[in-house]
């Protein structure tokens, strides 16, 4: 009978496993699935080109039918017009052009939904009278402020349910039994987090598009919000919240494998997007990421039961604290590893700590972990062994004690959800490092020109060249000239050498001021003939 | 205003030291259907260095052309096959000089020479259009200047840095 029941207990573990296992595949093939997009295939006025007067109308040509979800004008002011009126003909989209545009350079930023459901965007640079010095105007980064502390609300209520929700759903099932203390509090956390993975892929979606909180009914942006990675993470997060609150209704064994895999869900749920997640090596950051959730969960999942249980004074109190104190080490020593790994990857440099928002919210989240530890460390050494003991002072003590580590720990995941709008200095460091680049394309020759890293300073150039019909092109030489005349700058000319795999490349070069340069190119195609090609390439400050 | 009276005089000054560098034809004008005696001037090595190799390249159109032997210089005359046949004088032309080389001799940087070959214009060329005859002067260590750009339509000599010398097409006389 008992082993009949074992068995029983251990399918249903193997099956909820496996709908767990299913849930995953099912979301990683819609992800993966990507089909073809809209591309634009023309535009009026056309990219980079200089009008007399302001056009009459603004023209976007697709190469399949679209609908726009944001049409913006940034003037050469920065200040932007968003464009909502528009009228859309099969694959062509009319503008109609704000009254009273001013000389210089404007940008018509445009994002659109193909067929296929996937959002597209991109912009066109045209200027009116002449183009405005330096590089064309990008729009203020205005902060939608509602939209964000959405986003951040439904974040920290998600790792509430994750971490004191399936963590407790654990310490119940593993550590504290038979105590339930604490068991209305877990459901409730993980409820929370259940509710709160819903806004959370539809706020995802709004500030995947770029549109206000008004734009949540859009079914565009819960599709956009669910491609996202942190799509991924919500589906799982969603499948170890159901399994947490499963684990504290079912039978024995069940519960035990349900909130066993919860525990691991936090850890899948985080490692599948996120800025940690997402930096390099792979193979290091996901597990790292993996095992700081799992170890976070261990702990702050312990907290709320083991503090209620000891200051109700419960029978099995003592022996949970036991259980959890005789864990913990080792689990705390793999997540503050874990978590520095991290924190070495992602901040770089140490002076990056106060100069990037990103490090100061590592500072803050450092020393609200230094208070926790410290009132840990005062727990262990001082309160749990007369505690362990039965000592009713120590215990009381202990619980408040505890009650304060709990508000900390929240603290502490509140401001982990900040990072969620501060890029870290290695995904700075990596975007500042990307290059420039422009194609160039004439019925003689066509050439790819990228300059690394595409700001000031020194910098390498790439070229790749082909005949103007895609065939490979020998050339004897090849020449770059940059020139900038608007700053005054005479052209520099540096002749490419041949690296030996396909390219030419300049070495050496350093780009003295950002904005608009003119690239040419002079490849040598033999000795007496010459092909010159002749584009602008943005340089940033 | 001074702004632009003075890049103008740079631009002016900038151009004549340009010009006074290039590679250009003696006679700057020729009727087609005739000979014609192209000399082509040449006043600079490639910065400093002095022009050891002269090479002409001889564009479609026109024949029978003949170099004229220079003391100090050993001539070739690479041969090739025209895109189409010429009329010279009544004999249908489908072959002959297509480049001339000049090499062997030393003509120093601060020093001035021409090389001469005389050509015939056929007909088939269009009278009031540019004539260009792209030039590569090389200098020893590699060293080499290429006077081979043919301006764009609308677009004329000066608004290139290394322009090929050119004649203009005149009418049959």
């Amino acid at each position: 009978m008992a082993g009949q029941n074992f068995s029983s207990a251990r399918r249903a573990a193997s099956h909820a496993a496996a709908v767990f296992v299913f849930l995953l595949a099912v979301f990683v093939g819609t992800i993966g699935s990507a089909l073809a997009h809209a591309s634009l295939t023309n535009a009026a006025p056309a990219d980079g080109s200089v009008l007399p007067a302001a056009p009459s109308a603004l023209m976007l040509s697709f190469s399949e039918p679209v609908s726009p979800l944001v049409l913006k004008l940034v003037n050469p002011d920065r200040s932007v017009v968003v464009l909502d009126r528009y009228a859309l003909r099969d694959t062509t989209l009319d503008i109609e052009v704000p009254p009273g545009l001013a000389t210089g350079t404007h940008v018509l930023s445009w994002r659109v939904i193909s067929e296929d459901g996937h959002p597209v965007g991109g912009s066109v640079v045209f200027s009116i009278g002449a183009p405005s010095r330096g590089a064309p105007p990008v729009a203020d980064a205005v902060t939608d402020w509602s939209l964000r502390t959405a986003i951040w609300a439904a974040r920290t209520a998600l790792y509430v349910g994750l971490f004191f929700g399936v963590g407790g759903a654990f310490f119940l099932n593993w550590l504290a039994r038979p105590s339930r203390h604490g068991a209305r509090f877990i459901a409730g956390a993980l409820l929370l987090g259940l509710i709160a993975t819903i806004p959370a892929l539809g706020l995802q979606g709004l500030d995947a598009l770029g549109l206000p909180l008004g734009s949540i009914m859009s079914g565009t942006v819960w599709r956009t919000g669910y491609g996202t990675s942190y799509g991924a993470t919500i589906v799982i997060a969603a499948a170890a919240l159901l399994a947490g609150l499963l684990s504290l209704i079912s039978g024995l064994f069940i519960s035990r494998a349900l909130s066993l895999i919860a525990l691991a869900g936090i850890g899948l749920a985080l490692a599948a997007s996120g800025h940690a997640s997402a930096a390099h090596p792979q193979w290091l950051t996901r597990p790292a990421v993996f095992v700081h959730a799992i170890g976070i969960g261990f702990w702050a999942g312990a907290l709320v039961p083991l503090g209620l249980a000891l200051a109700a004074r419960a029978p099995g109190a003592e022996p949970a604290l036991r259980r959890f104190s005789r864990a913990i080490p080792l689990l705390l020593a793999l997540m503050v590893a874990a978590g520095i790994l991290l924190a070495i990857v992602q901040v770089e440099t140490p002076s990056a700590l106060l100069a990037t928002a990103y490090g100061r919210v590592l500072l803050v989240k450092l020393a609200l972990v230094a208070a926790l530890f410290a009132l840990a460390a005062y727990n262990r050494w001082r309160l749990t062994t007369p505690a362990e003991q039965g000592n009713a002072d120590a215990t009381r003590r202990l619980a408040r004690v505890i009650a304060i580590e709990t508000l900390l720990v929240l603290a502490v995941l509140g401001t982990a959800a900040v990072w969620r709008f501060t890029p870290p200095p290695r995904a700075l460091a990596l975007a500042a490092a990307a290059p420039a680049h422009i194609h160039i394309h004439t019925d003689k020759a066509m050439a790819d020109l990228s300059i690394t890293p595409g700001h000031v300073g020194p910098v390498t150039a790439s070229i790749v060249i082909m005949t103007g019909d895609f065939g490979p092109l020998d050339a004897k030489e090849v020449t770059l000239v940059l020139s900038n005349p608007e700053a005054g700058i005479e052209p520099i000319r540096r002749p490419a050498i041949k690296p030996g795999d396909g390219t030419w490349r300049v070495d050496g070069l350093t780009i003295p001021v950002g904005g608009r340069w003119t690239a040419r190119i002079d490849i040598l195609v033999s000795d007496f003939e010459l092909v010159k090609l002749e584009e602008t390439i943005d340089i940033r400050p | 205003m001074l702004r632009s009276i003075l890049s103008a005089a740079a631009l002016v000054a900038l151009g004549t030291t340009a010009a006074s560098a290039h590679i250009t034809l003696e006679n700057q004008q020729a009727p087609v259907g005739s000979t014609y005696k192209a000399v082509f001037r040449v006043g600079h090595g490639c910065e400093g260095k002095p022009t050891i190799k002269v090479r002409v390249q001889i564009p479609e159109g026109v024949i029978a052309v003949k170099p004229q032997p220079k003391a100090g210089w050993t001539l070739e005359k690479i041969k090739g096959k025209y895109e189409k046949s010429y009329d010279y004088y009544g004999t249908p032309t489908t072959e002959g000089v297509k480049e001339i080389v000049w090499s062997g001799g030393s003509l120093a940087d601060d020093e001035y020479d021409e090389f001469v070959l005389r050509a015939y214009l056929t007909a088939d060329l269009k009278p009031d259009t540019m004539l260009y005859f792209p030039v590569v002067q090389e200098c020893p260590d590699g060293a080499s200047e290429r006077w081979i750009e043919i301006p764009a339509a609308g677009k004329v000599a000066d608004d290139y840095e290394t322009p090929a010398p050119g004649v203009k097409l005149l009418h049959k006389p």
